[in-house]
């Protein structure tokens, strides 16, 4: 999730709130958590879903209204920048919008380094890391052309200056040797040729990539041309949108660029309100929660929209062009609960009783578990994700996870088998006899279809073990269950002894196993104490149940 | 609370017992050995016993005895050596050479002239021994002095001559004599004794004999061996909790599979599919080549299809909706709930382990389990769903705020705080109302609610742990030794 940084003093300013605590109030009404550094700043963790309050702008233009000192919002004129950009057919990055904002103050460091974040967390969200769309600032006084080109271009025969380097170099070398090259340079890479925009003969950017030193920005920049480029027209037009409202909020005046593209002739930006209309009715169906239409105008307006009523208890709502997570009339709807503020809509407890209910399987467990104590043997847990290398000791392989962030974790226990032996490699020095038991899923695998099922593994370590030892429980609890297992030789598992151990059947279905560990494993393992171990496969049981005649009430 | 009993061991106890049946209280010990067939040895050391714990009293008596020698016996028989000189002498009417008497008494002349000259009964005078009294007199004297012998020898002397035990014939035999006395008759001493035991046994209660017993008394203030319940783990109590306040709720308990098809993971939650969530970086993927046997329904799939090209506005693929992931979120089992076109009212949650790209640390495992619900029905409204909050979190003993949060599936959406027992507000439930497209993909025509929320957080904090791994600790002594809240 976004979070942006921002002297508290700043804040407080641009807000018009007196403290702090109002501020963190309104943003919290705002969906943002707030945190207040040691170094006098106030941290804000902006949703994903608004990215107009990803600047101090936006965010004070929020504050202003929810806090009811602001409705609706006026749209700044603008005027002809006279820029025109010219578009080509560019496949890999076809869309590109423009705007020239003037009389931006960006002479302080904060100004500056606000701008810069603004744009990092618009590239990172609704931009999706520079993919969808990349926005690029240029001071436009250091333009070399009215007249912008955006086109295709090889990368190898193209050479510019790089911001941040001294001399022109070929884009090829931009794509390897920059930072910004290694990390967004295949983004809009096809068949060596890249997107460029050019003024006059100059290089001015390489989107997403890297902008030229032509026009870098300064302490003297005061006014700015902005391009977005991107895969999808919408967002880009919507990144644009955003930009210029919350930067016309410092005063900065909006220039238009003439765009002639193949997708579009006309100006830019277009700054596009949405007409979207809602019903009284649905703000009570949806929040439960009753506003006359004059009021669900009001409301809305202090969350910057402009509304009003029309006939039939229903309201026109136009939203304003920075609001881009606005879809249809139930985002509007939530803004009428913020308005409120959640805490004041009141939550409602009054649903009509229902018999609830769990699942077999829950109380199958919870009867394993009650029988599996009820003889001694304690609870545990274990993780499903598991180490590659203890599956190993044990002879055995899971399903594995192609991304895992680490080793220990990147394999899905194929059993509980791994769980419990770690338990008792973990449990050498503990009194003895340690008896455990675990109930969880494993992930199971046949030529690459995956199965999962919930099991039941017990464990015996003590000084001396013999397979009754843990047979003679484990039969307990099954025949308190209902069920008397058959028990066959042999267990074919690489882990156990062979003839310690008996695979176990119920009504012809393999139910699990019991036996001891071999010693190889144990010694493998530095485990200096005999282990009986055994599993059952619980959804054999859960079968077997409902296979055999319900004995509930008892009633004959 | 009976008089507590004298202790005493099984021999002691059997003693009396013997004593009881022979009506002895007091005798010496060769009575006593004789009436109870047990060795003096042992009665000794049983009395001795006994009079230590006050039961019976030791006498000891000393016997003063004359006895004769194995000379003195000889003297008697044979005669003693100053008679056969005597004897001699009269034989030779009172004199004879000391040649002839070396010649009749051999070894024992020496000795029987050295007794008559000493006790003047003969005299010895150049080379001839003779006697020094008249004859009959010296016959009384020997005489006088073999009774003497004779008597000794029945043991009907207590003083003897110096001069018999001097010259070897007899001496002086001393010996002690034990007898006891019982402080009372041994049958009432029995009711007031018992054999010490340490433990009371099938055995003592089958034949009876534990009458004859007491129980050995325990040090019960001593710290008894330290031993461990089997408990069941704190985690699947605390999700049981839950379980059981779902119920309690009216929600029915639904599953799904941890290693789940993107579909339900996200696309049915109306997450595009570029949504940066959903990057390789984020999601766990199970490697290629692994398949499900489940395949979704054609409809579904042509309805999400068009609900993310109209919502979205980008070519929503399908390939990409059916690779698996480890899922993310348990909404995915709301999702199939959904997907399932129930009827309303639907009330249904679901537990169960999810999966994320994190590092393990104090505050982050790689799988955690979230619990997720959905409420339904016509007429359902958001205000009903902030009361479900509310109500969960009454019932874990919490107080809640909202907060309006962001979801990709829900509108309005809300996050709840819970304000815990120290007073800091934990953010807990993520919730909404599922987005009309939502609903539109599912082919669900009734308002739905949904909620879930982490359960190894709260839990961690319920238990006061620090550190979320404890949850899933091995270490048996961190388990064994749990103290369980049992409110």
């Amino acid at each position: 999730m976004p979070v942006l940084r921002f002297p508290v003093e700043m804040l407080l300013k641009a807000t018009g709130m007196s403290s702090v605590e109002e501020i963190r109030d309104a943003l919290f009404r705002l969906k943002c958590e707030t945190d207040i550094l040691d170094t006098g700043e106030i941290e804000v963790e902006v949703n994903p879903d608004r990215p107009d309050m990803y600047s101090l702008e936006g965010i004070a233009r929020a504050v202003r209204g929810i806090t009811r000192l602001e409705r609706s919002w006026q749209q700044p004129e603008t005027r002809p920048s006279g820029l025109k950009l010219i578009v080509d057919n560019v496949p890999s990055r076809p869309y590109v919008v423009a705007a020239v904002v003037w009389n931006v103050n960006i002479s302080g460091e904060d100004d500056l380094r606000q701008l810069i974040q603004f744009q990092e967390k618009l590239h990172d969200t609704i931009g999706r890391r520079r993919r969808k769309a990349a926005i690029g600032f240029h001071d436009l006084d250091k333009l070399p052309s009215r007249i912008i080109k955006y086109t295709s271009m090889p990368v190898e025969t193209t050479k510019f200056v790089p911001l941040g380097s001294a001399e022109p170099i070929s884009a090829a070398r931009v794509l390897e040797e920059t930072e910004q090259g290694r990390i967004y340079g295949r983004i809009s890479l096809r068949g060596g040729e890249h997107p460029f925009l050019v003024a006059g003969s100059e290089i001015i950017a390489m989107p997403p990539v890297i902008n030229s030193e032509i026009t870098r920005l300064g302490p003297r920049t005061r006014n700015l041309f902005i391009d977005v480029t991107g895969t999808d027209f919408n967002t880009v037009k919507k990144v644009l949108d955003i930009i210029v409202s919350n930067l016309s909020e410092r005063g900065a005046i909006i220039g238009t660029v003439e765009v002639d593209a193949p997708y579009m002739k006309g100006e830019t930006p277009l700054l596009e309100w949405k007409r979207v209309e809602i019903s009284q009715d649905s703000i009570s169906r949806i929040l439960g929660y009753e506003v006359t239409p004059s009021e669900a105008a009001r409301l809305l307006e202090y969350m910057r929209h402009r509304a009003s009523e029309i006939r039939g208890h229903r309201l026109v709502v136009d939203v304003p062009p920075f609001r881009a997570d606005v879809i249809g009339e139930i985002d509007l709807v939530e803004d009428i609960a913020m308005a409120v503020g959640y805490d004041s809509l009141g939550p409602l407890y009054e649903r009509p009783v229902m018999r609830g209910s769990l699942l077999d399987s829950t109380l199958l467990s919870r009867a394993v578990r009650r029988l599996s104590i009820g003889l001694g043997f304690t609870e545990v847990a274990s993780l499903t994700l598991t180490s590659p290398r203890l599956l190993e000791a044990l002879g055995i392989s899971g399903v594995r996870v192609e991304n895992p962030v680490q080793l220990e974790y990147s394999v899905l226990r194929p059993s509980l088998a791994p769980g419990l032996i770690a338990v008792a490699r973990e449990n050498q020095h503990a009194e003895k006899p340690v008896k455990v038991f675990e109930i969880g899923s494993v992930v199971t695998e046949e030529s690459g279809t995956i199965r999962e099922e919930e099991r039941l593994g017990m464990m015996l370590m003590d000084s001396e073990v013999s397979i009754e030892m843990l047979q003679a429980p484990l039969y307990a609890a099954l025949r308190a269950l209902g069920a008397q297992p058959l028990a066959r030789a042999g267990c074919a598992l690489p882990y156990m002894i062979e003839g310690r151990c008996a695979s176990l059947y119920l009504g012809g279905e393999y139910l699990g196993y019991v036996g001891e560990v071999s010693p190889e494993v144990l010694e493998r393992l530095g485990i200096e104490y005999p282990v009986a171990l055994a599993e059952v496969r619980l959804g054999v049981l859960l079968a077997w149940k409902s296979k055999t005649r319900s004995r509930e009430w008892g009633y004959p | 609370m009976s008089k507590p009993k004298v202790p005493v061991s099984k021999g002691e106890y059997e003693l009396l017992l013997r004593l009881a049946k022979a009506g002895l209280a007091e005798a010496s010990l060769e009575e006593a050995s004789s009436a109870t067939g047990l060795p003096k040895s042992t009665l000794e050391s049983l009395l001795a016993l006994l009079a230590d714990k006050g039961l019976a009293r030791v006498f000891e008596a000393v016997d003063r005895r004359i006895e004769l020698t194995p000379r003195g016996r000889k003297a008697l028989e044979e005669g003693l050596p100053e008679e056969k000189l005597v004897r001699l002498l009269l034989e030779r009417d009172g004199r004879a050479s000391v040649e002839e008497v070396k010649k009749a008494l051999g070894g024992e002349a020496g000795v029987a002239i050295g007794i008559a000259v000493r006790s003047g009964l003969a005299r010895v005078s150049q080379g001839f021994v003779e006697l020094a009294v008249p004859p009959e007199e010296a016959m009384r004297r020997v005489s006088v002095l073999k009774e003497l012998l004779e008597q000794a020898g029945q043991g009907a002397l207590e003083e003897v001559p110096e001069d018999l035990i001097k010259r070897g014939l007899a001496r002086v035999v001393v010996s002690k004599r034990k007898t006891f006395k019982l402080v009372a008759p041994p049958e009432q001493l029995l009711e007031t004794v018992a054999v010490e035991a340490s433990r009371l046994t099938h055995e003592m209660l089958r034949t009876g004999s534990w009458r004859m017993y007491a129980l050995r008394r325990y040090n019960v203030e001593a710290e008894p061996p330290r031993v461990y319940p089997a408990m069941t783990h704190y985690l699947t109590d605390f999700i049981e909790m839950l379980r059981d306040i779902m119920k309690e709720m009216g929600f029915r308990e639904v599953s799904g599979p941890m290693v789940e098809l993107e579909l339900y993971n996200f696309d049915l939650l109306f997450q595009p599919q570029d949504h940066p969530a959903r990057e390789i970086h984020d999601t766990l993927r199970v490697g290629q080549g692994y398949s499900v046997e489940e395949k979704p329904e054609p409809s579904l799939l042509e309805r999400v299809a068009r609900v993310h090209s109209e919502g979205w506005g980008y070519k929503w693929r399908q390939d990409q909706a059916l690779r698996l992931v480890l899922r993310s979120q348990t909404t995915a089992v709301s999702a199939r709930v959904l997907a399932g076109r129930p009827r309303a009212p639907l009330r249904v949650f679901t537990v169960g382990r999810v999966f994320r790209s994190d590092v393990v640390d104090a505050t982050h495992l790689p799988e955690f389990h979230q619990l997720d619900g959905l409420d339904g029905d016509y007429g359902y409204t958001f205000r009903e769903l902030l009361g479900v909050l509310k109500e969960i979190s009454a019932r874990l003993g919490l107080e809640v705020k909202f907060k309006p949060a962001y979801f990709p599936f829900t509108e309005p959406s809300v996050e709840g705080y819970v304000r815990l027992p120290g007073g800091r507000w934990l953010e807990l439930f993520g919730a909404g109302m599922m987005r009309p497209e939502v609903l539109e993909m599912a082919g669900v025509d009734y308002p739905v609610g949904a909620w879930g929320f982490g359960v190894e957080r709260l839990a961690a904090v319920y238990y006061g742990f620090r550190d979320i791994r404890t949850l899933y600790t091995r270490r048996l002594d961190v388990l064994r030794r749990r103290v369980i809240d049992w409110r």
